[in-house]
């Protein structure tokens, strides 16, 4: 068909079905943006960091979900605790840096505790007030520490030692039972021993979350990755299976990748996880939005962090193994940023793909059809990781992906 | 210090200079003529967020060779990168012909089609400050790059860049 009219435009192009497409306002719409905050990012469990990024007892981490600040500490007793970043005085952030330990003093509080630098309220590692300046001569009886403990937020170290924090206190169920199997498939890889971080970097795109989840959840990208066109494009690659989980989650099974394709690259053979074969590469996505990719030699993680309707913030972290040798992690790194570092191969590219997106979705452009129709019997071009998504997506949010003004329906095409 | 080492701090720095201008050309075969066969090319950084010492990139001569004779079969946001340098100090250790130097940089996209260009290109922003730490081969009055670490303060990197630093 050539070029097309507006009302050709609009059409339903050839005879997909809804649930093969989703509409563009679900990216770019302000108050669906608000209402995925409240209804989604608020209530299940997200990963904010590593617990080796807080090794030693009195470390914290701080983050953000959803507008909230959220601080991480490791007690006395080792256990990992979270709470809301905010002092139930007068709403001061207690920490302002990104980490660090609570071991030193600080220039208005005590060491061993946490301190709101504002009028000194100091909090213990079990998120207890310990202490009022001058509480008694203010506050009489009136208030006293046991009233203005921290929030507390439900908090889980799983799946290769993930930080996973949850604003819902009435969550229905932990991590293991939320991610439904989906991480059976790298389990025994990053579960025998300890994983430690070797990569951090962020960036800040103006594109909608949902579209940076849509290309970790889609392959058929892979036309826009030299490096991947050469290195997979074969009849193993083509036999990997998108397989869906409930509650949104999606597993990209693996094949062997052949490196030494690219010219300059080497085969990763020489190192791998625990029980996971050399060249493999699995890839789960996690609703709402989160990562976790395992190419052989090194486990990658983006967190995202929506900004606004179009635009998001992803942390990239990558992992090896904390009884790496120096020169193991050295392989290790050299792995992780050949493809996915800020100056590797593809990450560029999926950036840009993803900017690109959100330049055509900005709020208030013109409702389209954004298509996910591809059926391939579920193999790697198959289109149906994203359709699985969405139609989790539509029920938590009771819209339809498809029109999002209506209320949901169950996808005709999944 | 005499005549001589006058010279070899001015030709150290000339060194450093020129491979700015140079990457800020794209001549990345006119860069790799500055540097020297044992070449060690990294971008690393420090993060307060992991509390770690981080390795971005990191090439050898070859490595990077290939690398970047491989770029117009990659997709890439062409907004050229264009570099502000200082050279701080140079050292210089004659006994052993090398030298080595620290520099400070700023790199600026001048944006071109990384977004939208309708809007974007001809732009600048902000990409990185750092600092360059040159290792030297001095040899025939020249002063060739036997190492190079472009050690970034930023780790909010947006986009990211197949250029090098
Ligand atoms: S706001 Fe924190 S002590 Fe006052
Ligand atoms: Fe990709």
């Amino acid at each position: 068909m050539p070029a097309r009219n507006h009302r050709q435009w609009n059409d339903v192009p050839g005879v997909l079905k809804p649930g093969e497409w989703v509409d563009s306002r679900i990216y770019s719409d302000p108050d669906i943006y608000e209402e995925e905050l409240e209804k989604i990012f608020k209530k299940v469990w997200i990963p904010v960091c590593h617990e080796s990024e807080l090794p030693e007892p009195y470390d914290f981490r701080t983050s953000s979900i959803a507008r909230e600040p959220v601080i991480v500490v490791r007690g006395t007793d080792n256990q990992i605790r979270a709470f809301l970043n905010v002092c139930p005085h007068r709403g001061m952030m207690i920490e302002r840096r990104p980490s660090g330990s609570f071991k030193e003093a600080q220039p208005s509080g005590n060491p061993k505790h946490m301190t709101c630098m504002f009028h000194g309220w100091m909090f213990d590692m079990k998120g207890n007030c310990a202490f009022i300046t001058r509480g008694e001569d203010g506050y009489q009886d009136r208030l006293k520490k046991e009233n203005v403990g921290l929030r507390r937020l439900r908090c889980e170290v799983v799946f290769g030692g993930f930080v996973w924090v949850c604003l819902n206190d009435q969550v229905p169920s932990g991590v293991e039972e939320w991610a439904a199997g989906c991480f059976d498939c790298i389990r025994e890889a990053v579960d025998t021993e300890p994983l430690e971080v070797f990569h951090y970097h962020k960036a800040i795109i103006g594109t909608n979350y949902k579209l940076w989840h849509d290309t970790n959840s889609e392959f058929y990208h892979d036309y826009m990755h030299y490096h991947n066109r050469v290195t997979g494009f074969n009849d193993e690659y083509f036999a990997r299976k998108n397989v869906g989980f409930p509650n949104g989650h999606v597993n990209v099974n693996s094949f062997t990748v052949k490196y030494e394709e690219y010219e300059g690259f080497e085969s990763r053979e020489t190192l791998s996880f625990p029980g996971f074969p050399p060249n493999q590469w699995y890839m789960i996505d996690f609703f709402p939005g989160m990562n976790f990719n395992l190419r052989g030699s090194a486990l990658r993680c983006d967190i995202v962090t929506p900004l606004g309707p179009d635009k998001v913030m992803i942390e990239f972290r990558g992992l090896g193994l904390k009884s790496d040798t120096p020169e193991e992690r050295r392989i290790r790194i050299d792995h992780h940023n050949s493809i996915w570092g800020p100056f590797g191969r593809n990450l560029h590219e999926d950036l840009i793909g993803v900017a690109g997106q959100g330049s055509t979705m900005l709020p208030g452009s013109e409702p389209r059809r954004i298509l996910h129709g591809r059926h391939e019997d579920e193999f790697i071009h198959d289109e149906i990781g994203m359709r699985h998504f969405y139609d989790e997506w539509g029920k938590w949010m009771d819209r339809s992906p498809s029109n999002p003004m209506e209320k949901y329906m169950a996808a005709a095409a999944e | 210090m005499n005549a001589n080492g006058t010279v070899t701090i001015d030709t150290v720095k000339d060194t450093v200079y020129r491979s700015c201008l140079l990457l800020d050309d794209e001549n990345w075969d006119g860069f790799l003529e500055l540097c020297h066969e044992s070449l060690d090319y990294s971008i690393t950084a420090f993060s307060p967020e992991i509390n770690r010492d981080m390795i971005y990139f990191s090439h050898d001569y070859n490595g990077l060779k290939t690398l970047l004779e491989q770029l117009p079969k990659h997709n890439t946001d062409h907004s050229p990168l264009k570099r502000h340098v200082s050279v701080y100090t140079v050292d210089l250790d004659e006994k052993n012909g090398a030298a080595s130097s620290v520099s400070s940089f700023v790199v600026y996209q001048n944006m071109l089609d990384g977004i939208n260009s309708h809007l974007d290109s001809g732009e600048n922003r902000l990409f990185l400050i750092g600092k360059y730490y040159d290792k030297f081969k001095l040899d025939s009055g020249r002063a060739r790059l036997m190492e190079r670490q472009a050690r970034l303060d930023t780790r909010r990197l947006d986009k990211g860049s197949h250029f090098i630093i």
